[in-house]
């Protein structure tokens, strides 16, 4: 299928659609530059379009990324390529960077899906939902979740059982299992990498008991819970659907932490689990919400207020260190910490955790670069090469990061990371 | 031609369907005059909602919308873009918020709210069914922009710009370039000094050649709006023709009577009212401060290049966009606020860097060699209500990346951190258990036991009940105690008050949206950048910067700009020219004109925001609002008041 169509032409290439990169592009394209954006997953609109509310002044995360989202899918000057990911980016000399750009098929036709989703009645197979973070199944034929865009259906392959049940369904015969994987040779004069940031993951630390304890989830769970287009109608417990009445967060779950290999503070999960907690006593005025913590970190503006907001609420604060967590018959949860005001070890029951995972880098764009080298931090996040006086500067020049990938950082800072990669590369288009 | 209107209710996953019915809501709309169809969606303002509206414009060639949801400062350009897409003028669309001022005001009462929802969204169909189709003004954008203070952002926003080919003014109040980072040593995170990173970038400055660089200046007029901003800055002269042989430089100082504190170095030290640059500070020339200076005449008379008889400039600036990075103070602790000027062994964070630079091989405070410090923190910030509640930021890593230093440059001393937890957020933290690792003591008390300081008997006392050792009560012996002091705004507010930039609550220049606008004003064609917009470390200033500079370029980069048709105008008939709407106006956009030998009131248009202040105080009623007319609104209020 690799015709001449399949050599591209742009002026920027952006890779990662979160709201990092997202915003890259939008600055580049309404300056009247055209810009490819390549996203790995279905949607873009990266972690921020799964969030409930966002902190400090508790929008809905959807209110403010789906607009945005759609500006991007609209704008003329941006093509986007979901499901598509990046096998390799030489710079052949200034302002010319050769790429290569693998799209997987998708197995639907966007143009031509209304999203109805018959085709998800009609599959037989049912698979743990990833855009849910596993909190409940999905069907191999799917749309990724409701307010994803590009809105259209999607055939999980690996999981698909070739029935053919959704191509009977389909009115519009959208369903094309005949796609193939595709190539693409993209020109760009400059790069955005925006490929943001991966969660840790809890199984590392065996102690907290996630994975084996049903009541324990990550905050990215929860926040699909509190999120508008939740997967239950309520806050539960995923072991026995109950509603949970005495929740504890466990601050700096992979973060701050030698052992596990990041010694790094991430910057926001002091926040989201207060404003996750604030959440819970909106949805649930019965509750006990307790936020074991080592230092409570809202910096930000507005950020110092919030904090004092949830305490007013009734969110208690423990300066504690969690050293275990322990599972009863009734499926609820024994904590055992040290509670660092009075210097003592104690322990406290909850009927669900919740694991404030950390901030971890995504290592993918290390290996974009052929001869180059694009060199990361200690941490492995992308390396800022000039941090103070050009922060979006990486080690290969006329390449520029945005957002997460270079650290962590809340979604106001990304955006203004963007801003700033954007105006290094309008910059740069210009000058050389 | 009777109206077609479409009615959109939103239910915003739940913000407002949590409480509001709005299936009763849109069933009790229905009916109304001109609502040709009505219906309720999850997210009004995703994509998908958006192509149906469209489709359904387009479909039935409806010819107005109403679309009931969110504030419209969220999605006001969301709603016109869409009527925009389906070839309706986008003035045709009415919004009605029904979270903000419905669902989350009234959570508590759900009948309540549907029953107010349905009054609100009725007077949005009563002035769709008037809102006629308008043409937005069009004004040609100047091509240049002006960045006041040159402080790391606006340098680095002035470098961006110019690097975009648009021309900058870059207009510093100071004598010198740099700002505060001009004062500071090493730094974090990158450990270069304040010195190299202003050199670095004054070097880049004055190679760009479609860069002005003003100092001793300042905006003291601004006339104009977006895209015609007309400025008076006045240059003060620098009272210098060319430089004095270094020799009688040092004479001329000498011979200066007149001897003030240097604010470089925060007050600890003095200097002549005629002084030369720092290191750090550029342009690299002495200079004389008149307003302390006598003009005595003696430096005059020693070196030939001083002129003393040089007077201020003012010019006149055309440009199309202003960008504001004038920085932040450094709080000033109140007298006896933790012993600062009552206890002398008392200094404040940006102090202490002084100090550290300027001290060489010993670290002495009034003769005595220091080797106890005491850090407290939060000085000036986290405070109770009516204080500055917010965290500045920068400072526990600031502070604990300064004690590092003084360990490195200094190896006997101690350093004791009384702090209310510490926040080195992100990296930051590195610099956190570099100083555990070196020894450092931290104390934390909290809001209800903050840390005493006393000064008796030659001794200086820091005590704190601290919760890290279950509430003990510690004191420590301290030869200096270094109050972390956080970022306040700048005390001199007045080029903000003549832009009139709004204030956040913690009184720094506020943003439209956090998210959506980070650097965008409601003063239209004025972003903020930096730490005037609230407290930030260098990268988050020159992330803000540059983000701000792109905005300010597309405001100025495609010559034609369109601005809002929705202001005031004047019937000449009625208008008698009392000027009592001239005092009304806050934006200053009325100004008289003849009209037939008739002094009548004249609207310019691009200054004017449609706020309709001028409205009610003209006695014979000859101003009228745009899309706001009395026909308007009193069909909004027949809506309203018939529930
Ligand atoms: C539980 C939780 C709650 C949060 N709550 C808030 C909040 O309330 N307020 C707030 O300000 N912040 C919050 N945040 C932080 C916020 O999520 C981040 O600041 C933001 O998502 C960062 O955006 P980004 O674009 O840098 O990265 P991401 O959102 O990670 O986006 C990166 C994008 O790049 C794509 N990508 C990755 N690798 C590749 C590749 N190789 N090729 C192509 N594409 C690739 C990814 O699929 C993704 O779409 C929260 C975070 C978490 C975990
Ligand atoms: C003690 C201390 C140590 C610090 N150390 C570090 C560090 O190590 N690393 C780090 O990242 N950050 C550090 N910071 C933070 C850093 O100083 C700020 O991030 C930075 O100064 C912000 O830059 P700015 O340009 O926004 O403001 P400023 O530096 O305040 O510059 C503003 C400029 O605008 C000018 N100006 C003001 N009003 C007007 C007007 N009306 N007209 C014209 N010009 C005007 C001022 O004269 C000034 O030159 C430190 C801060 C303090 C207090
Ligand atoms: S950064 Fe640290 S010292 Fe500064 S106000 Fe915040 S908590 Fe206090």
């Amino acid at each position: 299928m690799n015709g001449p169509s399949n050599q591209l032409n742009f002026d920027a290439l952006v890779v990662g659609g979160g709201i990092a990169g997202g915003e890259a592009a939008l600055n580049l394209a309404s300056t009247g530059y055209k810009v490819l954006l390549v996203e790995k997953e279905l949607s873009i609109g990266g972690k921020m379009i799964m969030l409930s509310k966002v902190f400090p002044t508790l929008d809905c995360a959807a209110c403010i990324t789906t607009p945005k989202v759609s500006e991007i899918s609209r704008h003329p000057n941006i093509t986007i390529f979901t499901s598509s990911e990046i096998s390799s980016i030489n710079k052949i000399a200034e302002n010319n960077f050769e790429a290569t750009v693998v799209r997987q098929p998708r197995y639907v036709v966007i143009e031509d899906c209304t999203a109805c989703q018959l085709c998800e009645q009609a599959c037989p197979v049912s698979v743990p939902d990833q855009y849910q973070y596993n909190l409940v199944g999905r069907k191999a034929a799917f749309i990724p979740f409701s307010i994803a865009s590009p809105k259209a259906a999607a055939i999980d392959i690996e999981n698909c059982v070739l029935c053919g049940a959704c191509e009977k369904v389909c009115p519009t015969n959208c369903i094309d299992f005949t796609q193939e994987v595709e190539t693409f040779q993209v020109n760009a004069k400059t790069v955005i990498l925006a490929t943001g940031f991966k969660l840790f993951d809890p199984l590392m630390i065996p102690r907290y008991g996630f994975g084996l304890y049903k009541n324990v989830i990550t905050s990215m769970q929860m926040e699909r819970e509190l999120a508008p287009t939740r997967p239950f109608n309520t806050v539960l417990r995923p072991g026995d659907g109950k509603v949970p009445d005495k929740i504890a967060y466990v601050l700096c779950t992979g973060s701050r932490d030698a052992t596990i290999g990041n010694p790094i503070c991430s910057q926001i999960c002091c926040m989201y689990s207060i404003k996750q907690a604030q959440l819970l006593m909106g949805a649930l005025p019965m509750a006990d919400v307790t936020i074991y913590y080592i230092n409570i970190r809202s910096f930000g503006k507005g950020f110092d207020e919030f904090y004092q907001q949830a305490k007013g609420m009734g969110v208690n604060f423990v300066k504690g260190k969690i050293g275990k967590i322990s599972e009863q018959g009734n499926g609820n949860l024994t904590l055992r910490y040290e509670d660092i005001n009075e210097g003592i070890v104690k322990e406290a029951d909850h009927d669900m955790v919740i694991l404030s995972v950390g901030v971890l880098p995504n290592q993918d764009a290390s290996d974009f670069f052929g001869q180059d080298e694009l060199q990361l931090d200690p941490y492995n996040f992308i390396h800022q090469t000039d941090v103070l006086a050009s922060p979006a500067l990486t080690s290969i020049k006329g390449v520029f990061v945005a957002g997460t990938a270079s650290g962590p950082m809340d979604i106001p800072d990304s955006i203004l990371s963007a801003g700033s990669a954007s105006s290094e590369a309008i910059s740069y288009l210009i000058q050389e | 031609m009777k109206k077609k209107i479409g009615v959109y209710i939103c239910h915003c996953g739940g913000n407002i369907s949590d409480y509001v019915d709005v299936e009763k809501v849109k069933k009790s709309i229905e009916d109304e005059g001109g609502v040709y169809l009505a219906k309720t969606t999850m997210f009004a303002c995703s994509d998908s909602n958006q192509k149906d509206m469209v489709d359904d414009i387009k479909g039935n060639e409806l010819n107005g919308i109403v679309v009931a949801s969110c504030s419209p400062k969220l999605h006001l350009t969301t709603f016109r873009n869409v009527s925009e897409r389906a070839d309706l003028n986008k003035y045709n669309y009415v919004h009605a918020n029904i979270r903000e001022q419905d669902s989350w005001a009234h959570s508590d009462d759900k009948n309540g709210a549907t029953e107010k929802a349905i009054l609100l969204v009725k007077a949005a169909i009563a002035k769709a069914r008037l809102a006629e189709p308008l043409i937005p003004n069009k004004i040609q954008a100047q091509k240049a922009v002006a960045v006041i203070g040159g402080g790391i952002a606006g340098m680095k926003a002035a470098i961006a710009l110019s690097d975009k080919d648009c021309p900058v003014y870059l207009i510093e109040k100071a004598p010198f370039v740099g700002g505060r980072v001009a004062q500071w040593g090493n730094m974090f995170t990158s450990n270069q000094t304040g010195e190299e990173l202003i050199t670095k970038l004054y070097h880049e400055l004055i190679k760009r050649k479609n860069i002005t660089l003003f100092t001793g200046a300042e905006v003291t007029h601004n006339a104009g709006s977006i895209g015609d901003f007309r400025l008076k800055v006045s240059v003060q002269p620098r009272y210098f023709t060319g430089t004095c042989e270094e020799k009688q430089l040092q004479q001329a100082i000498d011979a200066c009577p007149v001897e003030v504190l240097d604010e470089f170095n925060f007050n600890l030290t003095k200097r002549k009212a005629i002084y030369r640059n720092a290191a750090s500070e550029y342009p690299q020339t002495a200079t004389i401060d008149m307003e302390n200076c006598t003009r005595c005449g003696k430096c005059e008379a020693i070196c030939d290049k001083i002129d003393l008889s040089q007077k201020e400039e003012i010019l006149d600036l055309h440009v199309g966009s202003v960008l504001m990075a004038t920085g932040f103070d450094p709080y000033t602790p109140a007298e006896g606020e933790y012993g600062y000027n009552e206890v002398d062994n008392v200094l404040t964070l940006p102090q202490f860097v002084r100090m550290l630079e300027l001290s060489d091989k010993k670290l002495i405070r009034n003769g005595k060699e220091i080797k106890n410090i005491a850090y407290i923190y939060c000085v000036g910030s986290r405070q109770e209500e009516d204080g500055n509640t917010y965290c500045s930021r920068y400072c526990c890593t600031s502070a604990i990346h300064t004690s590092v230093e003084v360990k490195k440059k200094f190896p006997g001393v101690y350093n004791y951190h009384f702090n209310r937890g510490i926040r080195t957020y992100g990296k930051q933290e590195l610099l956190y258990a570099e100083s555990l690792q070196l020894g450092d003591i931290y104390l934390q008390g909290d809001e209800e036991s903050l840390p005493e300081v006393s000064g008796e008997s030659g001794k200086t006392m820091v005590k704190v009940k601290d919760i890290l050792s279950a509430g003990r009560l510690i004191e420590v012996e301290a030869d200096l105690v270094v109050l972390v002091t956080g970022m306040v705004p700048r005390a001199d507010n007045s080029v903000g008050s003549m832009f009139k930039l709004p204030k956040g609550r913690d009184k720094f220049f506020n943003e439209i949206h956090m998210k959506l606008r980070p650097v965008e004003t409601f003063i239209d064609g004025v972003t903020i950048a930096g730490a005037c917009q609230g407290p930030k470390n260098i990268m988050e200033s020159v992330n803000s910067a540059l983000a701000a500079a792109t905005k300010s370029y597309s405001y100025v980069s495609k010559g034609e700009l369109e601005t809002e048709p929705i202001v005031a105008e004047v019937d000449a008939e009625l208008c008698s020219w009392c000027d009592a709407c001239t005092a009304a106006c806050p934006f200053d956009a009325i100004s008289m004109t003849n009209e037939s030998s008739k002094a009548i009131a004249l609207i310019n248009n691009s200054v004017c925001k449609g706020c309709g202040m001028c409205l009610p105080v003209c006695p014979t009623d000859a101003l009228n609002l745009i899309a706001y007319s009395n026909n308007e609104i009193e069909s909004m209020i027949d809506a309203l008041a018939a529930g």
